[in-house]
């Protein structure tokens, strides 16, 4: 089995608040679950570090959390984007685009030794 | 600001100990749950699919320590948790916490004490506004020449000349003026100031406007607040009514805050007329021209843009052409300022002085009591190894033990100073209450304000800090292995013993330094009751009055003395009633310079001071003053030649061995004819060199050179004075009914006052030395009784080879007299070096007194084999076998 990379805290905030956005109100499990789709399983998500993420968005203010029935009719926590979060997201993506693209750049250069 | 949102968010979890682990559990739960339906329709069997969820999870007891952590704020938990357990082990060790805080208690209680005096008298500014840019300026002159006051001519040479200054306001210190009506007729001090006073020194009135430029010679008042609520009932329409001081009408202007006392601070004034206007009020006022008499202070604030430097120029060029201008009189003047509020320069130095020598000491007390505390905390780290070295080994650090320790010592250092501040409460309240030995109001109150409580938590927390160091890093080094075991690190111990010899010997060598500056005091105290004040004071009564106060013309204050005089001779048990202008020893007096008539030559002789009283027929009987030559005063009349009885000093220093009685002298504008010569009193304090006086007839003085602090009556009985104050006072309604009368006291109690200064030093000093002396007792205990505790074993080892209790007693003993030699070898010499600073302050003895520096080591010695004999003893006493056997 291959490693998979550890996700670092920045960028599965980015990930959680993406993720909300496209797919309106969410429980954890199923955050972790579109997130590790996403990344073509190539992601492995475990409590110890989705959970807390979230706890930090929530008392930052970007989401907030609410307690509700899954479409199987389990109660289960929703969480939800805040206007703040839409904020957020916003310009993170764009800061995480600027970086790639700058980081693109140097590493598309052809060698010039 | 979301980042502050979720902090706030953690430390309100935190302090709530809110958990919201049931939450996160159930959240959790649901998770697993789901994932394990999708395994099972994945066709895994629900065992499986459950097993395999919580593989993925990464472990249900970690996500929910993750999710804890990022809940509250874990560092801030272990404090809280550290800061709980850290009181705790205070509070078990009740014996130890409680002598640590006492300890501590008292060192910062005696310098809160101290340093509430220090911030009170030196660091206190004016209660005016703006007080750091208010200066009061002052002359200095070369040479020995009087006060640092200004003429009224030099006034106003500065008004006009100090351009850098931008208002100069004069005012004249000290203004009596008598109020009656409603309760008894009382005596009130004021001031009295230029228009421009309350303008230069920014002071808002609570009422009124104050007083205006034109109002210079205008009968307007302005008054204390205090004053308005004592005697006026706090009538909120008083601004434009009248009030009548000393018989004189004046119009309210306006009241001024009743923190406001004076610009100096110690005046205790209660009223404010303009300049002009003293004279209605105060008996005789310096001429406006002359450019001899030194009477008024002066206050101003520097023009914006200025430099003090600048400013200082400025005065030494004004000063200098005065200089040129009137050699006569201006000469060796120079003009200082400094910021308004503090002390008059000579006081100032004098006053640094002694709070020096006692900051000094209450430090010293502060470090003795620090050493002791931290010796007994020294003690009980090693007794605490054990658990530190379990700690250690169950992964603890060393950091969030050191933490631990200092915890505990930073909250020895705030609970003393808490202990601290109850205590100068209690003390700067007694110091407060003391009498000074003058005839005028001053306000000498001292309180704990602000700056003092900043002082004491600053070294409350600086002492628990220190304090903790030592133990702190001893108890979080110990040696685990060692202190596993039974033993705590025995080979650790002599190192450790070795320390707590260094802070033993450091305490005690500070106690010799403390206890030689107490002796000194103590002994001061004890040649100031043998000075020989050179007149009586059993059956004594003292009574004062100020007629003229009450409008008395000079006749008819004559008058009403010699009526009171003959009532309070009538009474029963009264031999001798007489009167004086100020009783002597008063702190200060009238003094002026003499010189023979008829002696032209250069370098005759003169008296360059000489105090004067006026006195009555029969004074020097009824106070037990020997006459030497000549007679007394008998009824001279008013007009007629003026005649005077001097005094030895001024005999010898004037007439050198030639017969005075019958010679002339000339002083203060007036001609005295000298009948008769006296024996030598002390004159204005204990500790002052012979003075010269000259007495001169009251009859003939009381018209041109009135007293300006009233007149005494003076009553001798040969039995109990105070028994016959009622009847006395009686007498004075019975002649004048508006006449206030004040200071009634016997002449012990007056003479008592005068005693203040040696009296407060040794009291502060005995209070501080038996303080340190006691501590360091305990250090020298504390130290010995673990010794022996720690050498029990060798001790029964030595025994059961057959050492005799005697030689172990020696053995002990011997430890114990050698740190204290050791301690007393380093803090003699310093003792003998401090004690210099203390020589302006002692009466009669030398600061190298030999009777203190033999008497302090011999007193410690033998304290400290008071203190080694006890553990010593209990060595001799260790049973052998038993001994051995302990482990």
């Amino acid at each position: 089995m291959a490693e998979k990379p550890d996700v670092w805290q920045g960028t599965l905030a980015l990930m959680v608040l993406r993720t909300l956005e496209t797919m309106g109100p969410q429980h954890g499990y199923g955050l972790a679950r579109r997130i590790e789709q996403i990344s073509g399983d190539l992601l492995d998500l475990n409590y110890g570090t989705l959970y807390p993420a979230l706890l930090k968005l929530e008392q930052e203010g970007y989401i907030r959390s609410q307690w509700g029935n899954s479409e199987n009719n389990r109660r289960a926590k929703f969480y939800e984007l805040t206007k703040a979060g839409q904020k957020r997201l916003r310009k993170a993506a764009q800061e995480w685009n600027q970086t790639t693209e700058i980081l693109a750049r140097f590493l598309d250069e052809p060698g010039k030794a | 600001m979301n980042k502050l949102r979720a902090f706030w968010t953690r430390l309100i979890n935190t302090l709530r100990g809110a958990s919201y682990s049931k939450d996160f559990a159930d959240e959790l739960e649901t998770h697993v749950a789901m994932d394990t339906e999708r395994g099972v329709q994945n066709g895994l069997s629900p065992e499986e699919a459950r097993r395999q969820a919580l593989i993925r999870s990464g472990g249900i007891a970690q996500a929910h320590d993750a999710y804890a952590e990022r809940q509250g704020l874990p560092r801030l938990d272990s404090l809280l948790r550290d800061i709980n357990y850290s009181l705790r082990s205070l509070t078990r060790n009740r014996l130890v916490t409680a002598v640590a805080i006492l300890s501590i208690g008292l060192g910062i209680g005696s310098n809160t004490t101290i340093f509430s005096i220090v911030s009170r008298f030196v660091l206190r500014p004016a209660p005016v506004g703006d007080p750091s840019t208010l200066l009061s300026l002052h002359i200095n002159h070369d040479g020995d020449r009087c006060c640092n006051q200004f003429p009224w001519p030099v006034f106003n040479d500065l008004r006009e000349q100090a351009t850098y200054l931008s208002d100069i306001a004069a005012y004249d210190d000290l203004v009596p003026a008598s109020i009656s009506g409603g309760s008894e007729p009382e005596r009130v001090w004021g001031q009295g100031v230029t228009p421009n006073f309350f303008r230069v020194a920014q002071l808002p009135m609570v009422m009124g406007a104050g007083f205006h430029d034109a109002d210079e010679k205008a009968p307007v008042v302005v008054l204390s607040e205090r004053l308005w609520k004592r005697r006026f009932n706090s009538d909120k329409e008083i601004v434009g009514k009248t009030v009548t001081l000393s018989g004189h009408i004046f119009t309210v202007a306006g009241i001024v805050p009743a923190a406001f006392h004076s610009i100096d601070q110690i005046i205790n004034a209660e009223f404010w007329i303009p300049l002009d206007m003293t004279p209605e009020l105060a008996a005789s006022l310096p001429p406006h021209d002359s450019r001899e008499y030194h009477w008024l202070s002066l206050i101003s604030r520097v023009r914006s843009g200025v430099t003090r430097d600048q400013v200082t120029a400025q005065l030494n060029t004004i000063a200098d052409r005065l200089a040129v201008s009137y050699p006569a009189t201006d000469k060796g003047n120079h003009f200082v300022f400094e910021q308004a509020g503090s002390l008059p320069p000579f006081y100032r130095s004098m006053a640094l002085m002694f709070l020096t020598a006692l900051s000094i000491v209450v430090l010293l007390l502060l470090a003795i009591a620090g050493f002791n505390v931290a010796n007994l905390l020294f003690a009980q780290s090693i007794n605490r190894q054990r658990e530190m070295a379990v700690r250690l080994a169950l992964g603890a650090s060393r950091g969030r033990l050191l933490r631990l320790v200092l915890l505990e010592s930073l909250f020895l250092g705030l609970a003393g100073g808490t202990l601290g501040v109850m205590l100068s409460l209690w003390s700067t309240g007694a110091l407060s209450s003391l009498k000074l030995p003058a005839p005028i109001p001053l306000d000498t109150q001292v309180s704990i304000d602000g700056r003092t409580l900043a002082y004491t938590f600053l070294i409350s927390v600086l002492c628990g800090l220190l304090l903790g160091m030592a133990p702190a890093w001893a108890a979080s080094r110990p040696r685990v292995a060692h202190a596993l075991k039974a033993d705590s690190g025995f080979a650790a111990a002599g190192g450790r013993f070795r320390a707590r010899s260094v802070l033993v010997v450091a305490q005690v060598a500070m106690a010799v330094v403390l206890l030689a500056l107490t002796g000194l005091f103590l002994r001061s105290l004890e040649s100031a009751s043998e000075i020989n004040i050179g007149f009586r004071t059993r059956g004594l009564l003292l009574l004062h009055v100020d007629p003229r106060l009450n409008g008395y013309s000079p006749s008819k204050t004559s008058a009403f003395l010699e009526q009171l005089r003959e009532r309070a001779a009538a009474l029963p048990g009264v031999d001798a009633a007489v009167c004086s202008d100020v009783p002597l020893l008063s702190g200060g007096n009238r003094s002026d310079g003499f010189t023979v008539v008829g002696r032209t030559q250069k370098d005759a002789p003169s008296v360059p001071t000489a105090d004067l009283y006026m006195v009555t027929p029969g004074f020097f009987n009824a106070l037990g003053i020997p006459a030497l030559a000549g007679r007394d005063f008998s009824h001279e009349t008013a007009n007629g030649p003026r005649v005077a009885v001097i005094n030895k000093a001024f005999a010898e220093r004037l007439f050198a061995g030639a017969d005075p009685i019958g010679q002339r002298v000339d002083g203060g504008g007036s001609t005295y004819q000298i009948i008769g010569v006296v024996g030598n009193a002390k004159s204005r304090t204990l500790g002052e060199d012979t003075r010269a006086i000259l007495y001169r007839s009251l009859d003939q003085s009381v018209a041109n050179d009135p007293s300006g602090m009233g007149y005494t009556l003076i009553v001798h009985t040969p039995g109990n004075p105070a028994g016959i104050a009622a009847a006395l006072r009686r007498e004075v309604y019975n002649l004048d009914p508006d006449m206030a009368v004040y200071n009634l006291e016997t002449m012990d109690e007056h003479v008592r006052a005068a005693y203040i200064l040696p009296r407060v030093a040794a009291l502060l000093f005995g209070i501080f030395g038996a303080i340190g002396l006691v501590l360091a007792t305990i250090g020298l205990y504390g130290v010995m009784s673990f010794a022996v505790a720690r050498r029990t074993r060798e001790i029964g080892i030595r025994m059961a080879m057959g050492a005799r209790p005697s030689a172990v007693l020696n053995l002990v003993l011997r430890r114990g007299l050698s740190l204290t030699l050791t301690a007393i070898a380093l803090g003699w010499p310093a003792a003998w070096m401090l004690a210099k600073l203390s020589s302006s302050f002692l009466y009669g003895i030398q600061p190298h007194d030999a009777v203190t520096f033999t008497m302090v080591p011999v007193v410690l010695v033998v304290v400290a084999l008071v203190a080694a004999w006890i553990p010593a003893h209990r060595a001799a006493s260790i049973n052998p076998t038993q001994a051995l056997r302990m482990e």
